[in-house]
Parts: C-alpha cells; structure tokens; sequence
C-alpha cells in the first residue's frame, strides 16, 4: 500500500472518527439492529406483501410531491389544474397516472398483506397491537383514497365526495359533526375542498407514516411470526439474512411495482371526466371500486342499519385478536377464524363485485 | 431463489422497466409537437402552415391553439385545404387552399348544425339585397357609380352586408373581390353556393362557445335605432341578471342547459338556441320565435310560408318549445301571463297603427299621390321610421321585457310620429293633390276619407276632441285618485 492511499485512508478515518464524536452511534450495533436475520417462510413472495404497501407509499410520496407543483386546491380551479397535469405539464400525464395506479395498488396489498396474515394467525399473542395498527393503516389508506379522489373535482369525483360525506353524516351520534367537519358546513363548498386537500397532503400521510413507522417498530420489538414450512424444516439455517437477500426480494417487488404502474399509465393513463357540476347529479354516482361493498350495503339496508352495521363491523375487525381468543378457549378445534375471515372475505367481494356490475 | 438469481432477476425486469419508460418519453413528445401545449395533434401539410404563420400572424395561431379543434386535430388544411374544381381555389405555398371557409365546409364534421342552420331566416339575410333597406345603402345614401368600390355601394360594403351577407365574388387570380370580402354576415352567398358564416356568431379562429353564448356576439348586429334587441335584453330583468352573475354562467360548458349547468341568467342563446332537459341546442334560431316583429305589420312566423303553401313548424308549436325555455326559471301562470301582456301590445301596435298606416301608404302609392320612388318625400320617411324604427323597438321591447323600449323609445315615440306627423303629411300631401285637380285628386279625397275614418275609431277619437263621455269620466277619476294619493 503506498504511503498515498495511507494518508487517504486516514484522512477518512478522521472524518469517520469526527461524525462519530457528534453522532454517537456504533455502525456495528446498527448492522445488528437493523439486519436481523429473517425466518426461511419469508422466501416465500407471499409473505412479502407487508412490504409492498411501504414501497408503493414511498411512490405516493414522491408522485404526490411532483403533483403539488400544479395542483390548486380551489373549486374554480382545482379541475383545470387537474387538466393542466394531463394534458400540458411534461410528463404529467404520467406522474398523474402511477399516484392514480399506485394508490389502487396500495389498497390491494394493504388488503393481501392483511388477508395473509388473518389466514396464518400472524395477529395472535403477542401481536394483537400490532394487527389493530394495521387495521388503522387500512382506513387511512382508505381515507387517503377518498380525500384523493376528491381532489380531482371533476362529475364523479365531485359526487363521490357528496356520497361520502353523507355516509358520514348518517352516523349516530357524532355523525352530522363529523360529516359538517369535513365538509366545512352543511354542503360541499370550496372549504371542503381545501379540508380533503389538507387531509391528503398533510394529516393522512404524516398519520400513515407515523403509524407505518410504528408497525415496523412493533414488528422488529416481537419479531416476525415464526412459522415453518415443511420442506424448511430440514433446512439447517432456520433463518436467512436480512441483507441483502431479503431486500433483494423487496427491490426485486419494487422494480416490478414500478414497471407494472407504467404499464398501466401507458395503457390506462388516468383520465378527467367533465367538470363537477353542484347542480347536476350524474345518472350513476359511484365511489371508488374500495367502497363498492360499502355503498351496495348500504343500499341493501337502511341507512341507520347499514351504517350501525359497518360501525360494528370496524369493531370486529379491530378487535378481532381477541374475539378470536374467546372463540379458539371455546372451540379449539374448529378453526373459526379460517371460516369466519373465509365468508368475511367472500361476503366483501361478493358485494364489490355486485356494485361493478349494475 | 438464490442471490444471483434475484439478481439477474431484478436486471430483467430493470430491462422492461426501462422499455416502458421509453415507450412513456415516446408518448410525452409526441404529445408536445408544438411545443407550450400538449395533446395538440396537427396533420404534416397544417404543421407548414402554423410553422409560417406563427411568424406571420401569431395571434390567428395562439388563438387556433386555445380551440376546440386544435385539441381534436383539425388543423388548418382541414378547413382551408380546396380541390382545384373549387371557384375560389389558389396555390398557397404548395398547397391548394381557400380563404373562405362556408357552412358547407363546416358541414362535414357539423352536418346537424348546418341543416338546421340551412333552414333558419339566419341563412337567408342575403334577400335583403334588392329590397327597400338595401335602396337606403345602395342609392339614398351610397354611390353605385364614381364613389363605388368595385361597383358596389361602400355604404352596402361596410354597413349592411357586415351583417346581412355579401354575395361573394372571386376575382381571376382566384382571390375575393374586396368588395365582398372580408365579410363574415350570417347570410354571406359564398362561392360555392352555400349560404351563411359560422364565423359570423363562432368567431374565428378560436371557435369558442363563450363567445358565441355572449349576448354581445348577437349584439354585433341586433342593435341600434331599428332592431336594439341588445340593449333591449340589457334593460330587461334577464340582462341585469347576467351582467350581475357572468361569473355563475359556465359559459363553457357542454352542454349548456338552463337549470342544469347554469340557472344565474339567460342569454339571447338560451332562449334562441340552446338546450335544455328537455330541448335539443338548434342553430335554426325562428324555431321558438312565435311572431315577425320585423314587417310593418306583425304576423305569426308561419304566416308567409303558410301563404306560400309551405309547410312549416306552426307557431303555436314554436311559443310551446319557448315556453318550455322559460319554465326553467318561471311558472306557468307566470309564462302564461307574459304571453298574453306581449301579445296585446303587438296587437294594439298592428291595430291602431301598423294596419292604418300602411293601408293609407298603400292608397297613395296606388293612386298616385306619392311619387313611384321611394323615400323622396318627407311621409316616406316618416311612415319608415314609425314602423322600421320605433314600431320595432316598441314590439321588441315588448317581446323582452324592456318597458322603457316599449313605452318611451317605444309606443310614445310611435305615436308622436304617427300623430304629429304621418297625419298632418297624408292630409298635407293629399290637399296639395286635391287643389291640382285631375284623377290623382280623386285618389288623395279617397285617402283623407279613409284617414278620417281611421281617425274616428275609438282608439283615436281623443285626436279629434271627440274622447267618449265614459272614457272623459275615467280620465277624470284617474286624475282625482292621483291627486288623492300624491297630495298633489
């Protein structure tokens, strides 16, 4: 080594040694901290939808920050910029499209990683926290989905949003308060649209990092469930290393994710339908596909039955951890849980899929 | 899957993912093919002509960027583009265009608003040529000959035509005579055979429905001392709404139907023209029009086709689409009302002096009291502005709920110049005829006979100190109650 690369060496040293006294973290410690080996089941793709979602949030972020260089929020001026997006702004278009596909995306995997772990029990002891801040996760996004869709104030964005809010209008009790609270008064006016512009661009996703943050947090503190394959219990590593083959699994899914958005956005780029008109309701007011099941149950039932239902229905799905406790004390062997989520999960579909087609 | 593979694997998709964001810039500049605006598409032989004229004339391209049309891919061949058989036809840098372009032209993509354009009086406001206004521009108060431009009246050039059409000549170097064009009147003959200008309402090259919605693109041309329907809506409840809510309008939406996209005030269109729930938009703008207001007597709008032997949409059909206009903002007991106040001024108006007045004037001329030209003598002239200027504005007003046109521009001024004047000069006229003797005075004794029987009619009496008793005893209640009230 000569005596050049020495002193180069030492020069980064000192810097190395210079952070360090300022900030005192050991890069050792952190490796083991942050690269814990992982269990063999997460070879497998399915149970790597929990990270997904994470990835398809960083795109939202991303995209959603691009989008706010020329979105107004005002009702004399949010279609147009809407409009301006698509059809003038370079590669606005696109950017437009992969946030529209994105988030579609992130409700799907935000549902399969749920689905995943109900089938595989991966909320019981001691993880039942963790699966209610999932379930949090899911209305957010949700709710991110709602507030964005609103955003765009064209026919059936503008309707949507009038549904919507008079959902929540016909909850009991705090119901009109709330419904008055998002809308910013009895109607939809430019107040509500700066209220869901607010909710999607600060709270939601500030919400949603937080509690993103949280649930890793949580997964890390418990660890990921321990479950064994058959053919993984002849293995003589029970585990594989974080990194790089698990992250290799996670850019691998990001960079198909990324790839299967800009398919999308070229084949289905997000279009603009005409201009929200308040005194002009459309023949067919529909909400996001998310809602579908929702909106046909609500208009199955009355609107006091239907809401009370999916009010007692969150409660079930948040509370489930311990629902499932009281079933499996009673009925060990009957494995409720696979049947209750099997009919829960048919149940939704079917009345999305209801919606969609009348 | 081991690392190497998920490697490999990750440099595979990295590979599409790339293709497709190459298809997506492939995408983005195709859609900006000229430049600031994108979506715009233009065919190859259009690109040459913006490439140049947004040098020459840049305006004409920017404000052909902002239409309709340029988002949809009509460009400028696509209008202006000519086959050699057409009469106005000529080689513009390499390619074979026409300056005008006509109804038929439009009619390729708007067959539907040409037909019924086609069918409307709209089309036919060239027949003015030839008639009594025309003489006015022509004769009375142009030149044919040494001050003519090209042979044709400068007063008919920048005036009449403007609004009613020219009949379009092309000269032999295949350009239009500057006598004929520009001109962009909503009657315009154009060179091939087709009648009318979209631009005259669509304005080139922006082609924008706000501005063919505004009452000022009617306002071009029905206005001034003989038709103010402009400023008649300006005076009127609809007008002081529209100027009060513009911003409410949603002059641009499509469609455009009262109640629906917009319900703050109508416009000339939303009455004339444009749809509602229940209308189709027509571009025929007599199909909700239920009287001609124009002629010197009023008449039904079906009364002249009905004479020809044409069939034709009855009136009573027409006032019923209007009334389904007006029920977007009024009741029916409300509609049913304006018509019938309407109705009584424009029969009061043919009664007491559109019917008289002519009659007497056909007398004269036929027996010779007037002289065979026309506007030589003062009682034309008077007889022209009772029916042509105030008689309108007075039916007109009444037809737009405008009082002061009705009433003071209106019926007074009708009936000072019917009584301070057109009477004094018939009995001026025929006394003169009568002193000269001959058969001319047989005719002038025939007339004052009908004049002083006109006179006699109830509505007229008070002119002759011969007011009926019950109508003196109402007059004086009248005065005795304003009295009382106004402690005067």
């Amino acid at each position: 080594m000569s005596m050049k690369s020495m002193s180069k060496k030492s020069k980064l040293e000192k810097l190395l040694a210079w952070a360090k006294v300022r900030i005192p973290v050991d890069v050792q410690e952190m490796k083991t901290l942050t690269n814990e080996p992982v269990p063999n089941h997460l070879k497998h793709w399915w149970f790597a939808l929990g990270g997904t979602p994470a990835i398809l949030f960083a795109i939202q972020i991303v995209t959603g920050i691009f989008l706010l260089f020329y979105y107004v929020p005002t009702p004399e001026q949010a279609y147009q910029s809407v409009s301006k997006i698509s059809d003038e702004v370079a590669f606005g278009w696109y950017v437009r499209s992969i946030h529209k596909w994105a988030s579609e995306l992130m409700i799907v995997t935000v549902m399969l990683h749920m689905s995943r772990v109900y089938f595989t029990g991966a909320y019981r002891k001691p993880r039942e926290l963790n699966w209610m801040v999932g379930v949090v996760i899911l209305f957010v996004t949700l709710g991110l989905g709602f507030t964005g869709y609103s955003l765009i104030y064209d026919q059936l964005s503008y309707w949507a949003a009038v549904v919507g809010t008079e959902i929540a209008a016909s909850v009991p009790i705090v119901g009109s308060l709330a419904a008055d609270f998002l809308r910013g008064g009895p109607e939809i006016t430019g107040q509500t649209l700066t209220r869901m512009y607010l909710f999607h661009v600060v709270i939601l996703p500030a919400l949603l990092a937080g509690l993103v943050a949280l649930h890793i947090i949580i997964v890390r503190l418990n660890g990921v469930t321990e479950f064994e394959f058959d053919e993984e219990k002849k293995l003589e590593h029970k585990t594989f290393p974080l990194f790089p083959n698990h992250f290799l699994t996670e850019a691998i899914l990001a960079i198909l994710i990324l790839y299967l958005l800009t398919l999308a956005a070229i084949i289905f780029p997000a279009g603009l339908g005409e201009v929200a008109n308040p005194l002009m309701t459309p023949e067919h007011i529909k909400p996001e596909w998310y809602f579908f099941a929702s909106f046909r149950w609500l208009k199955l039932t009355n609107v006091y039955v239907g809401v009370v239902g999916q009010i007692i229905f969150v409660g079930v799905l948040i509370l489930w951890p311990f629902i499932d406790k009281i079933f499996e004390n009673k009925f060990p062997k009957a494995e409720l849980s696979v049947w209750i989520g099997f009919i829960g999960f048919t149940f939704y579909l079917t009345l999305t899929l209801w919606e969609a087609l009348v | 899957m081991s690392l190497n593979t998920k490697k490999i694997v990750i440099a595979v998709i990295g590979l599409f993912f790339l293709g497709a964001l190459l298809i997506v810039g492939g995408i983005e500049s195709n859609k900006r093919v000229l430049g600031k605006k994108a979506y715009i598409k233009v065919s190859s032989s259009s690109q040459n002509c913006v490439d140049c004229h947004t040098v020459t004339s840049p305006s004409l391209i920017k404000q052909w960027r902002d239409s309709q049309h340029a988002l949809k891919g009509v460009g400028c061949i696509e209008c202006h583009g000519a086959k050699s058989t057409d009469a106005d036809a000529w080689s513009h840098e390499g390619a074979l265009v026409a300056v005008i372009v006509s109804p038929k032209d439009c009619s390729k993509c708007h067959a539907n608003e040409n037909e019924q354009f086609q069918a409307s009086h709209h089309a036919d406001a060239a027949k003015i040529i030839g008639s009594l206004d025309n003489v006015l521009a022509e004769v009375i108060e142009g030149d044919m000959g040494a001050l003519a431009l090209n042979g044709q009246s400068p007063v008919a050039v920048n005036g009449c035509w403007q609004c009613h059409g020219s009949v379009v000549k092309i000269m032999e170097n295949g350009r239009p005579d500057p006598a004929t064009w520009p001109n962009t009147g909503i009657g315009r003959i154009n060179p091939d055979g087709s009648k009318g200008s979209c631009s005259a309402c669509h304005s080139r090259h922006r082609f924008s429905v706000v501005v063919s919605r505004q009452p000022d693109s009617c306002g071009k041309c029905h206005m001034g001392p003989d038709h103010p329907q402009k400023e008649i809506y300006e005076e009127s409840k609809h007008g002081i709404a529209f100027k009060a809510f513009k911003q409410d309008m949603n002059l641009s939406a499509q469609p455009w139907r009262a109640g629906i996209e917009y319900s703050a005030a109508p416009t000339c269109a939303t009455c004339h023209m444009s749809a509602t729930d229940e209308l189709p938009v027509t571009h025929d703008v007599g199909m909700r029009i239920s009287w001609n207001l124009r002629p010197p007597i009023s008449e039904k709008i079906d009364a002249k086709a009905i004479q020809a032997g044409e069939h034709v949409v009855p009136w009573q059909d027409r006032r019923e689409d209007m009334k389904i206009v007006c029920s977007k903002c009024h009741a029916k007991n409300y509609v049913e009302g304006f018509y019938m106040q309407f109705d009584s001024a424009i029969n009061l108006y043919n009664e007491k002096y559109g019917k008289p007045t002519t009659s007497i004037m056909k007398m004269m001329k036929a027996g010779k009291v007037l002289t065979a030209t026309n506007f030589d003598e003062e009682l034309e002239w008077t007889y022209f502005y009772l029916w042509h200027h105030e008689g309108r504005r007075a039916r007109h007003g009444a037809s737009m709920m405008a009082p002061d046109y009705t009433q003071w521009h209106g019926f007074f001024e009708v009936a000072e110049r019917f009584y301070m004047h057109f009477v004094p000069q018939v009995r001026i006229a025929c006394e003169d005829k009568i002193r000269r003797g001959g058969e001319v005075a047989n005719a002038a004794k025939q007339v004052l006979a009908e004049l002083d029987s006109i006179l006699g009619r109830d509505e007229h009496k008070w002119f002759l100190g011969k007011m009926t008793d019950d109508e003196k005893d109402r007059r004086k209640i009248a005065a005795e109650e304003f009295k009382k009230r106004y402690a005067q």
